[in-house]
């Protein structure tokens, strides 16, 4: 293989001679030190054999001296190569500017990446960005990220944050969203006030507005509690108000939580079998043959990497599985301690949904044991302001 | 061999000499019946596809077989690959 290798660099030539006194003619060449090599009888008076360049051309003594015929049959190897090469300049160019194309074809961004926005339309993004000047075309020597970033900042204010990186011809774009505040109604603009939940109405202050809820009513998401339309008694008609105030309602928040009385722990026995695999890219190779013998078994993997520095290195992997194998054993858990557990957890999911200044007034625990579950069912009664303002649509009245 | 060969023999004997140096004899090894490997050859007498005849100082090696092929030849050595069926020295 080596030695095919090295010929290829030097260079041969296949010959084919013709003469009467072959064997001669081979003992000549080796007697004057030219080497050859393959050396096949093709027919009687005919022979093939590979020959280096050199070799080929010290031939022409021996030739002579024994009048037999030397013909080319081919020219192998890199010398020829370069030689041919050599001869089409054009095409040695050709691909020089191939490759400086690709280049600079390489320089130019294809295709725009845009992560992170929820609300915001990725188009509206990639719209604002093509009016900056980032468009899949624009060479990315042209522009300067940092001014992009801060224009599209300006320009959209909606978004808090702007990182643009290029990655060979993609642009990837990401965007952080301010999180918009809610809101606010302009004092003369009239409006309602309306129910933000459900709930039972305790008390209601309304400071500008006519209520149009009692305590003790039953109100539904939406309903309207001071109304902006105030009623003018004396005269007759109506009048619209920016009405405003506060409404506390009792409000209920439910979460239901389950836990399995028993539970399947795995053991180890102590049995342990190892296997290797030997991972080159995406292939896998298995040191060890065999299934695992065990019916329950837990797997630990563990991977090494060898002649890994940094993030480069070969892509080869070699990983270990230690099967351990386990026994199941039922464990029937303390109906207190899944109590408890069911209890937090439920209770864990309503305080986060419990606005932070409420008032909580009553916790009530229900707990119903089925099929071996235990379902933990927890209520929690809360004193809140429901109130909320919503701009009265005129048009509709 | 004359009577010098008669005595280098013996030399080559009592000194434990390699004795293809010393008497100037072929050096033949096989590979299976694939490969036959002649070192201290005095040139090719006939070539064929199936026969093969080598000058050595022992007389000459005939070599008989079947797509017999010359893989390398220089001054000192010769490699035949091929299937090899006979290898015999001839006076």
């Amino acid at each position: 293989m080596v030695l095919k290798l090295w010929n290829y660099i030097r260079g041969y030539v296949v010959i084919r001679v013709q003469g009467l006194t072959l064997e001669k003619f081979i003992n000549m060449c080796t007697v004057r030190n030219i080497y050859l090599w393959d050396v096949k009888r093709v027919g009687n008076t005919v022979l093939e054999a590979k020959i280096g360049i050199k070799g080929f051309k010290d031939l022409r003594k021996i030739v002579k001296k024994l009048g037999c015929k030397v013909s080319i049959r081919k020219k192998q190897g890199y010398p020829f190569w370069i030689y041919k090469l050599k001869k089409r300049k054009m095409l040695l160019i050709g691909a020089f500017f191939c490759f400086l194309l690709l280049i600079f074809i390489s320089t130019f961004i294809f295709s725009i990446e845009i992560a992170g926005n929820e609300n915001v339309e990725t188009a509206e993004i990639v719209y604002k960005l093509n009016t900056l000047g980032l468009k899949p075309g624009t060479n990315r020597y042209f522009i300067n990220l940092r001014k992009l970033e801060n224009q599209l900042l300006l320009d959209m204010n909606r978004l808090a944050w702007v990182g643009i990186e290029i990655k060979g011809v993609k642009a990837k774009i990401e965007v952080v969203e301010k999180i918009a505040p809610p809101s606010r109604i302009d004092k003369n603009t009239p409006c309602n006030v309306v129910a933000k939940k459900n709930g039972v109405i305790e008390k209601i202050i309304a400071r500008n507005g006519d209520a149009v809820v009692e305590k003790g009513d039953i109100v539904k998401k939406g309903d309207i509690l001071i109304s902006g339309i105030v009623q003018l008694e004396p005269i007759g008609g109506s009048m619209l108000v920016h009405s405003y105030g506060d409404v506390y309602a009792k409000t209920y928040y439910e979460a239901t939580k389950s836990k399995g009385l028993t539970e399947i722990k795995k053991e180890k026995t102590g049995q342990k079998l190892v296997k290797r695999i030997l991972s080159l890219g995406s292939i896998e190779l298995s040191l060890n043959k065999g299934k695992v013998p065990y019916e329950f078994y837990i797997i630990e993997k563990k991977s090494k990497r060898p002649l890994q520095w940094r993030k480069i290195g070969l892509p080869v992997e070699l990983i270990t599985e230690e099967y351990y194998e386990v026994n199941k054993i039922k464990i029937t858990i303390d109906e207190m301690e899944a109590k408890n557990y069911v209890h937090k957890r439920a209770l864990d999911d309503i305080l986060e949904e419990i606005p932070f200044e409420a008032e909580i007034l009553n916790t009530q625990v229900d707990f119903v044991a089925k099929d071996g579950v235990l379902y933990g069912k927890v209520t929690v009664e809360v004193l809140e302001n429901i109130a909320e303002q919503r701009i009265l649509q005129i048009g509709e009245d | 061999m004359g009577e010098s060969g008669g005595i280098k023999k013996g030399l080559a004997e009592i000194l434990e000499l390699p004795k293809d140096i010393i008497l100037d004899l072929p050096k033949i090894i096989m590979i299976g019946n694939l490969q036959i490997y002649v070192e201290n050859h005095k040139g090719i007498l006939e070539y064929t596809d199936n026969r093969i005849r080598i000058n050595t100082k022992s007389g000459i090696l005939c070599i008989m077989g079947k797509n017999l092929m010359l893989k390398n030849i220089v001054i000192e050595e010769i490699i035949i690959v091929g299937e090899i069926n006979q290898v015999e020295f001839i006076d």
